[in-house]
């Protein structure tokens, strides 16, 4: 199967090291979830996967083989600033790109016609750019990575600033891509999209990947914890049954950290005799807590002195 | 690939409506002020005049025609008989009565011209006459007469330094150097352009940054070409129309190849230049502090060209200047012009254009993508070349 593979990534910007190191691959069909707080080095990977940028070590390869210009001219990318050529029309601007990227005159004004549709925004094709709203300078942005039928899709922030319609258009056109056999690597900061949408997901943190994997790995605890829901408050029971810690939950209801699944059952059954059960759930950590865990965890390891 | 990318740059130009718009001026201009000009400068060309003369005077007539063709007034002669002496009639110059030998002119203004043309052509009569009394051959006088020319010959060296070369070749670079300035501004505007828009990022995920600014250059150049065709044309037209190619004895055709040719390299020389270096600035605003010190410096080539040729045509400094490359393209079509040039040095100079262009396509490459995706204040010239 096709990979896209990102191999220790090093780039400095002047004194400051960008990025340390940053390794990840990204299979066809994948649909990879680039998180990271600002500066961490998103963009600046981006880039040099786009070869706008040079790196200063590592290696960018598809299939094994280098990155080289032929097949960038098959990589979709959508920067993180936007850039179109504002007094250019829509349907020209978009023909020329696809042409750029080596289609045939037909060809591309056939997958313009295709995207400009898709996306919604046909009926500006006409119009030059700097007249369209920026939600609508958005979707002609991703018909510019789109447009040239692209193997690879790299797209910097292809959410930021889209109102909830675009952003199920744009979720369901990029899952459409992965699902036709398309790496589709983005960034976004928001978490909650990306944990429903994507396959798996990285986090950057000071030009480091510190988790990679999917979701349903990241989410996955040692210790399995429950949340208990009572119909009216109720106060845990003065001694735990063993392999499990019972603790007051804010809502009135229990958390309940259970080594196996068997503790879990002594913790249900205790829970049954103290009040009406009317939720026995797994708590499962949101994308936004590992963030969260991730980002605090490595600032604390800063503030400690080694 | 390149094509693409200059044919787009080409397009946007020469359609926008600020171009068309300024170009249609410029062709009304230019046009327009020769078909203005040209009665004022010939004095009336069109039909010819009709003068009456009287039938006492008719042997006069001869003489009249060759004396109004040898001073260029455009006069016909009619033949009349028993005219009104006390006025002119109506759509008619004047009226000419009397003896051949002494004729009287009517007029209704002062026209000299015409005044001229009759005395010359009494003159001529009565010198006629008084070679037939005294046995002589009229026909032989007048050859002798016409053939009676000095031949000059100047020595020194005031030989090149008349008006129509000095005219024409000031024409030459001044139309260069005003197509040079306006297409290096749209360079450097182009270029800030996808800079400023951040469309260079996308562009340059799929082309190399020489490709780009290769393409632009070569799209910006056609658009200039049709720009100085838009302009040269005009002027030719009007130069030939108002016959200032005959009066001042220009050679149009080596004047035109002289164009071309400096053309060429003066665009293929300067748009690169700047080219790479409005790569240095992100915004529009900062533009000017890259383009004035240049603009500048274009300057100096054309004043030196302008003052030092007339004065010192064969002066060492003139000969070194001719062969340094941003100085050639105004050098030598000045120099050609006033003729004080050697086939060698016409060679030397356009060889080592030609060698600078890779070089500086090389260097403004680099340059260019050094600073192209640099954001925010200007790039300094050395990091630009460090990161190309």
């Amino acid at each position: 199967m096709s990979v896209l593979e990102i191999e220790s990534l090093v780039k400095s910007y002047g004194d400051v090291r960008a990025l340390d190191g940053v390794s990840f691959a990204v299979a066809a069909g994948e649909l990879f979830g680039f998180v990271g707080s600002n500066g961490a080095g998103k963009t600046t990977t981006m880039r040099i996967i786009l070869g706008v940028l040079r790196a200063d070590a590592g290696e960018v390869s598809w299939n094994g083989a280098p990155v080289d210009r032929d097949l960038r001219r098959r990589i979709g990318y959508m920067p993180e600033e936007r850039g179109l050529y504002p007094r250019m029309k829509v349907g020209e601007q978009l023909v020329y790109l696809a042409r750029l990227h080596g289609l045939t005159e037909p060809a591309a004004a056939a997958a313009m016609e295709h995207w400009t549709e898709v996306l919604g925004v046909a009926q500006r094709r006409d119009d030059a750019v700097e007249k369209l709203s920026l939600g609508n300078q958005q979707r002609v942005q991703l018909a510019s990575a789109l447009v040239h039928g692209p193997e690879i899709l790299v797209l910097d922030e292809p959410f930021s600033g889209l109102d909830p319609v675009a952003v199920a258009v744009m979720s369901d056109v990029l899952r459409a891509q992965a699902d036709a056999g398309v790496p589709v690597v983005f960034s976004s900061h928001q978490l909650e999209l990306v944990e429903r949408l994507c396959d798996r997901v990285g986090i950057v943190k000071a030009g480091r990947m510190v988790v990679n994997g999917t979701i349903d790995d990241l989410r996955a605890t040692d210790t399995q914890r429950w949340s208990v829901k009572f119909a009216d408050a109720v106060a845990p029971p003065a001694a735990s049954p063993p392999g499990a810690v019972v603790e007051p939950a804010d809502d009135g209801g229990w958390v309940v950290e259970a080594a196996d699944a068997q503790a879990a059952q002594a913790a249900l059954a205790i829970a049954a005799q103290s009040g009406t059960v009317v939720q026995f759930a797994p708590i499962r950590p949101s994308l936004t807590d590992l963030y969260r865990d991730v980002v605090t965890s490595e600032e604390q390891e800063e503030v400690v002195p080694g | 690939m390149m094509w693409l990318i200059a044919r787009r740059e080409f397009r946007t130009r020469t359609f926008s409506k600020a171009n068309l718009i300024t170009s249609s001026i410029m062709l009304v201009l230019i046009v327009g002020g020769a078909l203005i000009l040209k009665p004022l400068i010939s004095g009336g060309d069109g039909e010819p005049q009709p003068v009456e003369v009287s039938a006492e005077t008719a042997a006069l007539v001869p003489y009249l025609e060759a004396a109004a063709t040898a001073l260029e007034g455009n006069y016909e002669f009619v033949e009349v008989e028993n005219p009104d002496e006390t006025m002119v009639s109506e759509e008619t110059a004047g009226l000419i009565v009397g003896q051949p030998t002494s004729p009287e002119v009517v007029l209704e203004g002062d026209d000299q011209s015409l005044v001229a043309v009759v005395t010359a052509a009494a003159q001529a009569a009565v010198l006629d006459s008084q070679v037939s009394e005294l046995g002589g051959d009229p026909v032989e006088v007048s050859t002798a007469i016409a053939q009676a020319t000095p031949t000059v010959t100047i020595v020194g060296e005031d030989k090149g330094a008349d008006t129509g070369s000095y005219f024409a070749g000031l024409v030459v670079i001044l139309v260069l150097f005003t197509v040079l300035i306006q297409s290096a501004s749209v360079i450097m505007m182009g270029v800030v352009e996808e800079k400023s828009s951040r469309v260079v990022e996308i562009l340059l995920a799929t082309v190399r940054p020489t490709t780009l600014l290769g393409g632009k250059v070569l799209g910006v150049g056609l658009y200039a070409l049709v720009q100085a065709v838009t302009l040269v044309v005009p002027l030719v037209f009007a130069a030939v129309y108002l016959d200032f190619i005959g009066e001042l004895e220009i050679g149009l055709g080596a004047l035109l190849v002289n164009f071309g040719v400096w053309f060429l390299l003066g665009f293929a020389l300067f748009a690169m230049f700047f080219g790479g270096l409005a790569a240095l600035v992100s915004r529009q605003e900062d533009l000017g502090a890259v383009t004035t010190p240049m603009m500048l410096l274009m300057l100096v080539p054309l004043y030196l060209a302008i003052y030092l040729v007339p004065n010192s045509p064969d002066g060492t400094v003139t000969m070194v200047l001719t062969q340094v490359p941003f100085f050639a393209p105004f050098m030598v079509p000045m120099r050609s012009a006033f003729g004080t040039i050697e086939p060698w040095e016409i060679a030397l100079a356009l060889t080592l254009c030609v060698l600078t262009i890779p070089l500086l396509t090389w260097l403004a490459g680099r340059v260019y993508a050094g600073a192209v995706l640099n954001t925010g204040g200007r790039m300094k010239l050395r990091d630009a070349l460090r990161q190309g």
